[in-house]
């Protein structure tokens, strides 16, 4: 059976193809529109999908979209009526949002694809978060936790699934948590508040935590309420976003944590303000951890079973995924590498051919690479054309080369085979460098990223070394598979991995099995024995407000205008020239002043 | 600087209302961060015609130019940023929207399938819009010697960004670029046209929807808050598991 999963409309559109109960492409619009978190129907992603299987819409057996669309669209003016008159504002773009595209899904999918509404289907959205972790987890039987911010109603539920030997699949979500009670929200809501963009900086809310310390966890807790069945209720009165779309805290927020940061404003860690939105930060992390530790540990008591799936945009918090690895009583925590709703494409297609078609479950390979290859002959002609330095090299000889460019504190920018389905580099398309040094690490921020120095870079290990040099407990080597987990460097390593080490100490590791991506783990333990070190930094191939490079051609104009050393796509090896003869081109080949005169006179 | 840019003569023509908009410093920074973005945006566009054209020429030649324009956009936030914090009243800025005209983005256009002579064209024709533009800005905030630095700086960009693809247009189409200059000034136009309709439109659709928010919602209203009111708090069962219809969008 083929079946063609789409999720799209809200954030980071994507979509996915199962072939026979196996993912055969999976992609995110952005990575092919190169629009960051772009949220429009994913018809490039579509097109790409079917053409890598080489299948015809016509041959598709099914197209599920991943939530229903008309549940939210009902969840929308149901807010807009229960906050009236005050959603006056918000309405009309609400409604003109929702009517614009948002509910006619099926009409949409029928005339982008020809396929008859009979083979179109629809999912719940937190089924399919939960699919998404549940069957691509290599676990039988599992509790399934899922996090976001909202779905149709649900932002959160629990429930549990089994993949049995005989091939019978079952999932059932037993319980939900139902929007505007959201742990999601609150999180993005101190995102805005601390002057970041919600939906897309939640992870700058992490970074900066780590320099806070949890003093106002009283005042985060009046916003976030426990109720005696071991749930939680927000306090509406101090949230705006149920009513309106420009603001989701209230003023009475503000009267709580003082005045928001102005997003202009550069954080200075220094100063008491500075300090206070770390706190803030600091408190908000806390609390949300300890709300999905003691809902884990609740689950864990009442099935008894050793295995989590946690999916949900929650689950990027690397921080609170390993807290609730070592204190819920779940011995192992699987986190899928696309956890937030552009996974849910995947998990519609998967969820529909186990669940709704009944079709034998089959193990989903364990790795995240499932978008379009680098071709690096196309990057060779491309560099070449431009008179740069390009080698071809076998694999034995290319990673000695990168190896020793690396440990001379060169960056690297890495390519090679399928791009990673998710929202993180997990080896295929990264920015490489020695881990050792805050001067590299403050390079890549400053002629790359340009991002904030509060934000980590992360390492990746080769498995067999990982407890080495991190403090890992038991499964913190699968939540590490695709760095959905922020664990301790050990104490003797952190000076010498200090380009990696957080402020406390910490590290969202990539713990790289030979298997995933063998190339990289050749590099490292190339890397290694000069070094006597196996751990380079590992960050997304993009800069700042663009989606990771897909493309040879995407990684070489990166390349090309940052601070990116070399260049390397499959056995293609790219070196920058010393000095930019492009310069002249503004001198020469373009510069007329003919071309003045005559374009003033057409 | 080259005569062209003097400014088109409807941007002459609305003078007093570029005065106007320059004139106040609360409007001023809005209009440098709506720039920003506008910049950027184009920047990245003109980035992704580099990651496409077979041309290696016009490859070099967008790269330096998307370069620009993305430091463009850095410059103007910077500047605009630096404004947001002298004044300090940047809650309205950042929730009072853009009603003000843009820069010179490249209005959405699509990249990927188009021929180069298509996109140097729009360019060259986008570029020289704001060359005329620029110039006119530069001389308004003649009170703001760091605004006016960069619009001369940036001002030098686009010169030679409205020349490269005016010299490349008559190099890759000699026999039709004048046809493909007129061609891109047309859609310019009609772009604008749909621009300010699809605004109207909008203005429209909310003044109806607005109206039938007070007309049509207020009955409902009762037994929404009455629903909201008998929610429980907690956890809630998910009944719908096994019994939801797999093509029911509810
Ligand atoms: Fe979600
Ligand atoms: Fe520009
Ligand atoms: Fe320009």
């Amino acid at each position: 059976m083929k079946i063609l999963g789409i999720s799209a409309h809200y954030h980071d559109s994507a979509a996915a193809l199962v072939v026979d109960g196996v993912p055969v492409a999976a992609v995110q619009e952005e990575r092919l529109s190169r629009r960051k978190n772009d949220a429009t129907f994913p018809i490039s992603a579509i097109e790409w999908c079917l053409d890598r299987a080489g299948v015809d819409p016509s041959d598709l057996d099914a197209v599920v979209f991943y939530e229903r669309s008309m549940l939210k669209f009902d969840r929308i003016l149901t807010c807009a009526l229960r906050a009236f008159p005050h959603s006056w504002r918000s309405f009309p773009n609400a409604i003109k949002n929702s009517l614009g595209e948002k509910v006619w899904v099926r009409g949409i999918i029928t005339s982008h694809l020809g396929v008859p509404r009979r083979k179109i289907f629809f999912t719940d959205h937190h089924a399919s978060h939960a699919a998404a972790a549940l069957f691509s987890a290599p676990t039988r039987r599992a509790a399934i936790l899922t996090a976001d911010g909202v779905g149709e109603w649900a932002t959160l539920t629990v429930g549990r699934g089994e993949r049995r030997p005989d091939g019978a699949a079952e999932m059932t979500l037993q319980r939900e948590i139902r929007f505007p009670h959201s742990l999601g929200m609150l999180y993005s809501t101190f995102t805005a508040y601390l002057g970041f963009a919600i939906n897309e900086d939640e992870y700058k809310v992490m970074g900066l935590a780590a320099y806070g310390r949890p003093t106002m966890i009283e005042q985060v807790r009046t916003l976030i309420r426990s109720t005696p069945d071991g749930a939680f209720v927000l306090a509406p009165e101090y949230f705006e976003f149920q009513t309106t779309a420009s603001r989701s805290y209230s003023s009475k927020f503000v009267d709580l944590f003082g005045p928001p940061r102005n997003p202009y404003d550069d954080i200075d860690l220094d100063s008491p303000e500075g300090r206070r939105f770390a706190d803030c930060a600091a408190s908000v992390q806390r609390v949300l951890e300890d709300v999905l530790v003691d809902i884990a540990r609740q689950l864990r008591r009442e099935t008894s079973l050793p295995d989590l799936c946690f999916g949900g945009g929650v689950a990027l918090n690397g921080l609170a995924n390993a807290r609730i690895l070592a204190e819920s009583g779940f011995e192992r925590v699987f986190v899928p590498p696309a956890p937030g709703d552009a996974g849910c494409a995947l998990g519609a297609a998967l969820y529909a051919d186990r669940i709704y078609f009944g079709n034998p479950d089959r193990d989903v390979p364990d790795h995240p690479f499932w978008g379009p290859s680098v071709d690096a002959q196309e990057l060779a002609r491309a560099s070449r054309e431009d008179s740069h330095p390009v080698e071809e090299l076998d694999d034995v000889p290319l990673m000695e080369a990168v190896a020793d460019e690396l440990a001379a504190g060169r960056i690297v920018g890495w390519m090679e085979g399928a791009c990673e389905f998710g929202p993180r580099a997990l080896g295929h398309r990264s920015i490489l460098a020695a881990p050792h040094s805050r001067e590299i690490r403050d390079r890549i921020n400053r002629d790359i990223k340009r991002r904030e120095e509060f934000r980590p870079f992360a390492p990746v290990v080769p498995a067999e070394a990982a407890d080495r040099f991190f403090d890992l407990p038991p499964g913190g080597h699968r939540l590490g598979r695709f760095m959905s987990g922020v664990f301790p460097v050990r104490p003797e390593w952190r000076g010498r991995l200090a380009g990696v080490t957080h402020v406390d100490g910490s590290a969202r590791v990539q713990v790289l099995e030979r298997d995933m991506a063998p190339r990289l783990h050749a590099l490292l333990e190339a890397y290694g024995r000069r070094t006597g070190i196996p751990v380079l930094l590992n960050t997304s191939f993009n800069v700042a407000g663009e989606p990771i490079v897909t493309r040879a051609l995407e990684g070489y104009s990166t390349f090309r205008r940052c601070g990116i050393d070399l260049l390397v796509a499959g056995p293609t090896v790219v070196m920058k020239r010393g000095a930019s003869p492009d310069r002249s081109l503004k001198e020469g080949v373009a510069w007329s002043s003919e071309g003045v005169a005559r374009s003033g006179a057409v | 600087m080259p005569s062209v840019t003097k400014g088109a003569p409807l941007d002459r023509i609305m003078r007093p209302v570029h005065r106007w908009v320059w004139g106040d410093v609360d409007r001023r920074l809005r209009k440098l961060l709506t720039f920003a973005d506008v910049e950027t945006d184009g920047g990245r566009d003109i980035l992704r015609a580099a990651e496409v054209t077979p041309d290696p020429l016009l490859r070099r030649l967008y790269l330096e130019h998307a370069i620009d324009e993305l430091r463009h956009g850095e410059l103007f936030r910077e500047r605009g940023a630096a404004l947001v914090r002298a004044r300090r009243t940047w809650r309205k800025v950042l929730f009072a929207g853009n009603p003000l005209p843009g820069g010179h983005g490249l209005d959405d256009l699509s990249i990927e399938g188009q021929p180069d002579y298509r996109l140097l064209a729009f360019l060259h024709v986008a570029e020289k819009a704001a060359a005329g533009r620029f110039t006119i800005y530069r001389e308004l905030v003649d009170d703001d010697p760091e605004t006016r630095a960069i619009f001369e700086q940036i001002l030098r960009d686009e010169v030679f960004h409205m020349n490269y693809t005016y010299t490349q247009l008559t190099r890759v189409s000699p026999q039709g670029y004048r046809r493909h200059v007129w061609h891109a000034r047309a859609k310019r136009l009609w772009n604008r046209y749909l621009r300010i309709a699809a605004a109207m439109a909008g203005l429209f659709g909310g003044v109806a929807l607005t109206a039938m928010y007070f007309v049509l919602l207020p009955p409902f209203v009762w037994f929404a808050r009455r629903a909201e009111r008998r929610e429980p708090t907690g956890w809630t069962s998910i009944s719908r598991n096994g019994n939801q219809s797999p093509r029911s969008q509810y």
